[in-house]
């Protein structure tokens, strides 16, 4: 049986970038095939060759054994491949409907076919179970949603071969069960998935075969029952990776961060946290763990000064600080890397000495009565470059020009080199790669083992279970389960998640 | 280090560029219209080469304005009331003038009346920052309104409480201001009205950039234009930057009002100020917001409308022929941005109309 996809010895050279080199991709007829690699592996560029965003220099496309030239996004649409972006292409103001039928509108007397398109989208949404309201506008749809419109799209038009790029970086771990479910029905109806992600469990946990590469070159496929996570991060990383890091025995110490009682508001003026007290001590990380919205982001804001609390106080080293200015809070001790980076941690078009000097320009001796030394700041944002592995050939280039991981690097850089004695880090590892995560695996756990106090907010349980000494759950903004390390497994904590169930109701039984 | 100048040197051919482009298309304008062609040219060439006071003139107010909206630009706020701000600061500036003892000398009465000119045009800046950070009223949108406000009250005080009552006949003026507050002209280039102003102007040239390039404050602009949640996340204060940047920006506007009536008029007029602020606009743009661009580029600018004076009075082109130049120039710096995407959108569709997929056809790029 011929290949439904073959990308024989495709080369493709950016000004000054090999991006991929001699590569070789083969995708079995409906199957689900992964491809993983860190960020800037090439894996990105491979796709958008097949799907006609661009060119390759050398090399040949094959579809169901017959060669082709993909020449632009139509030709590709034409030839039946789908691909979902990782960021969405949609029109936020348009219907969920609109959207889906926009370009290859079914037409009636040169007016278009609402019922018939209706029609048609209904029976996909049946056959792959992807419900959606066709009738809102795309705005206002979740994240998990506007994804199943972009899947539509795609079976809308036809398409028999499906990218999907970092799927799943996005949505929440309901979410991405559901997504998986969906791709598996895909596969059943006999459509090849060709899915391109960073976490390995997924791919073990639905792929068929897997291509790894590393630095635009393939540097293994497999079959995914042959196996293991270790060897795909090997091959990926081109070195062991072990995500479990060796901790010190938990030995905690003062009170760091408390908080009491706390009730805050959200942007849209909804309560967001009602009443929730916590402490973080020296020498310990506590993890937040909980489906994204339930009051994440209100509680490191809360914490980090951001917004102010409508109730309770928030207590620092000891001292009430409910009212400190954020500035206030960062001089006495407190970093924060944010859930965000690109909205809140960075200024992408600055260069990566101003966003590096953010803790420091104002302060001796890096300035002097308002006047900066720029040369001593330059040499400050080197040097932390060169510390955190941010890969630059310098710091007076755009953070713009960086991957996502050593934007990552930039924001953790400027944030522990305050040596903080509470470190709020949110989503630390959102979208970066496997060796990028170890490497703040390892941060994470030093700044612990050397008496710092840690507060850890993932949408990753599995982040969350590996480096916590102490877990509550967040749900609606409260927190309904507190555990400890050695009592916490994902089976527990993700029945208190979904709100099923909370502690203080389970002990009164 | 060597990138950077790289850099510096291809920015500022492509501004010049810019320039050529916009001379030529105005004089295929002239030509289509019957007058002499390279009247524009030859305007400019005489601005530079003969009347260098008429072109310092001009180029004084324009430079001054053009670096009081790159500030606000910084920050990404938008003050499009440089004009209403000038008029305010030179209706102040001229009230205190008239009201001061005539004996007072000069060191203290030019300062006085300068201070007090930017004190208004600042104040009157701080209107719509104090409107954008409390209520959120859009700055574009109550800035420009403000320029009506400031217009008509000029008018009112002209033909008002501070119309010249000496002279007979209505001039929609006010009183000659006293001696002791003119400022004094560059003798060198009598008997144009070039002035001081133009020194204050190269000296505020290198304090933005200064303000821009090496202090904390110039940092933190720079953050809050780039990503206001950024700023507000690293413990700076935004709307502080905000009340900063419109401070800065109207006491420059309220400086050219001083230097016009106070160099230049020796009185209030009420039109006296042809709308240097949205001239400002252009010759920042043209500058890239760099305030040693703007130096050159309201030089440019001064050298080019001073040309289109200079040439209406000796020909029958008329001076309305720079504002084409400057309207050539906005739309092509606007097309700057623009057509990198209209290129790449007519890529995508020249694609799509070739045959499927064809192993033939079709320039790679």
């Amino acid at each position: 049986m011929a290949y439904a996809v073959e990308m024989l010895n495709i080369t493709k050279t950016f000004p000054g970038v090999k991006a991929n080199d001699n590569v070789t991709i083969r995708i079995d007829q409906g199957e689900i095939h992964g491809l993983i690699g860190e960020n800037g592996a090439g894996k990105s560029t491979m796709m958008n060759m097949l799907y006609g965003m661009f060119e390759p220099d050398s090399g040949t496309i094959k579809l169901n054994g017959q060669e082709v030239r993909v020449s632009s996004p139509h030709t590709a649409i034409r030839l039946g491949i789908g691909m979902v972006h990782q960021h969405f292409m949609l029109m936020p103001n348009l219907t969920v409907l609109m959207n889906i039928i926009l370009g290859s509108e079914p037409q009636k007397r040169g007016l278009i076919d609402v019922a018939e398109a209706k029609k048609r989208i209904n029976a996909i949404m049946e056959e792959y179970n992807l419900p959606v309201n066709l009738d809102e506008k795309i705005y206002q749809l979740s994240v998990g949603e506007k994804q199943r419109v972009e899947i539509i799209k795609a079976l809308y038009r036809g398409a028999k071969i499906l990218i999907l790029d970092e799927p799943t970086a996005v949505l929440t771990p309901i979410e991405t069960d559901r997504l998986l479910e969906v791709l598996r029905k895909l596969k059943c109806q006999g459509c090849t998935i060709i899915f391109i992600t960073h976490k390995l469990r997924e791919v073990l946990a639905i792929t068929d075969s897997v291509t790894v590469m590393r630095k635009g070159v393939v540097t293994g496929t497999r079959k995914t029952k042959d196996t293991s996570i270790k060897e795909l991060s090997e091959l990926m990383v081109g070195r062991p990776v072990d995500l479990n890091v060796p901790r010190k025995e938990f030995n905690p110490g003062d009170n760091i961060l408390e908080l009491d009682n706390i009730s805050a508001l959200n942007s849209r003026g909804l309560t967001a946290l009602r009443g929730v007290s916590l402490n973080v001590r020296a020498g310990e990380i506590v993890g937040i763990a909980g489906v994204e919205g339930n009051g994440q982001s209100e509680l490191i804001q809360v914490i980090s000064g951001m917004i102010k609390p409508t109730g309770g106080k928030v207590l620092f080293k000891g001292k009430d600080i409910t009212n400190f200015s954020v500035r206030k809070r960062r001089l006495t001790g407190m970093s924060h890397i944010p859930e965000d980076r690109l909205k809140m941690g960075l200024a992408a078009k600055c260069s990566i000495r101003d966003n590096m000097i953010l803790n420091r320009y104002f302060q001796k001796p890096y300035s002097r009565h308002g006047v900066m030394n720029n040369k001593l700041l330059s040499e400050f944002s080197d040097k932390l470059c060169k510390d955190f592995e941010v890969l630059t050939p310098g710091s007076e280039y755009a953070v713009s020009t960086l991957s996502g991981g050593n934007m990552q690097k930039v924001v953790i850089g400027r944030e522990m080199e305050t040596n903080p004695n509470l470190l709020i880090a949110a989503q630390p590892t959102r979208g970066v790669d496997i060796g990028a995560i170890e490497s703040i695996y390892r941060r994470l756990i030093a700044e612990r083992d050397n008496g710092k106090a840690v507060l850890l907010v993932s949408a990753e349980l599995d982040e969350i279970l590996m480096l916590s000494d102490r877990i509550y759950v967040l749900y609606e903004g409260e927190f309904v389960a507190e555990f400890n390390r050695s009592e916490a497994d994902e089976k527990k904590i993700a029945v208190y998640m979904t709100g099923a169930e909370r502690q203080g109701a389970k002990d009164d039984e | 280090m060597m990138n950077k100048t790289k850099n510096v040197v291809n920015n500022i051919c492509k501004q010049i560029g810019l320039i050529i482009i916009a001379l030529v298309i105005a004089t295929i304008f002239l030509a289509l219209s019957g007058y002499d062609p390279i009247a524009v040219i030859r305007g400019l060439m005489e601005s530079i080469s003969g009347d260098i006071g008429g072109t310092i003139r001009w180029a004084t107010p324009l430079i001054l304005a053009g670096l009081a909206i790159c500030v606000t630009y910084k920050a990404e706020v938008f003050n499009l009331g440089v004009d209403g701000q000038l008029i305010m600061g030179a209706c102040a500036g001229t009230a205190v003038a008239l009201v001061i003892p005539a004996t007072l000398p000069a060191g203290i009465a030019a300062p006085l009346v300068i201070i007090v000119s930017m004190a208004a045009g600042a104040l009157y800046a701080l209107i719509p920052a104090v409107l954008k950070v409390y209520t959120g009223t859009n700055e574009v949108v109550s800035t420009l309104l403000f320029n009506f406000i400031a217009t008509l009250f000029l008018e009112f005080l002209v033909t008002g409480p501070l119309t010249d009552k000496t002279s007979g006949v209505a001039l929609n003026a006010s009183a000659i201001v006293p001696k002791n507050t003119w400022l004094p002209r560059i003798s060198y280039l009598a008997p144009s009205t070039a002035n001081i102003g133009f020194y204050i102007g190269l000296i505020l040239v290198v304090v933005m950039g200064f303000i821009f390039y090496k202090t904390t404050l110039g940092h933190e602009i720079k953050i809050v234009g780039a990503n206001r949640t950024l700023a507000k996340y690293a413990g700076m204060n935004p709307n502080r930057s905000v009340f900063q940047v419109m401070i800065i920006s109207g006491a420059i506007a309220g400086m050219i009002g001083a230097i016009e009536v106070f160099a230049i008029q020796h009185r209030l007029l009420a039109g006296f100020n042809p709308g240097f602020g949205f001239d400002g606009i252009v010759v920042s743009l043209l500058a890239n917001n760099n305030p040693f661009g703007v130096l050159f580029s309201g030089l440019f600018f001064g050298a080019l409308i001073n040309g289109g004076i200079n040439m209406e009075r000796a020909t029958d082109v008329p001076s309305a022929v720079t504002d084409i130049v400057m309207a050539i120039i906005i739309i092509i710096v606007a097309a700057n941005f623009a057509i990198p995407r209209v290129r790449g959108y007519f890529r995508l569709y020249r694609k799509a109309d070739n045959p499927d997929t064809g192993v033939k056809g079709g320039k790679t790029e």
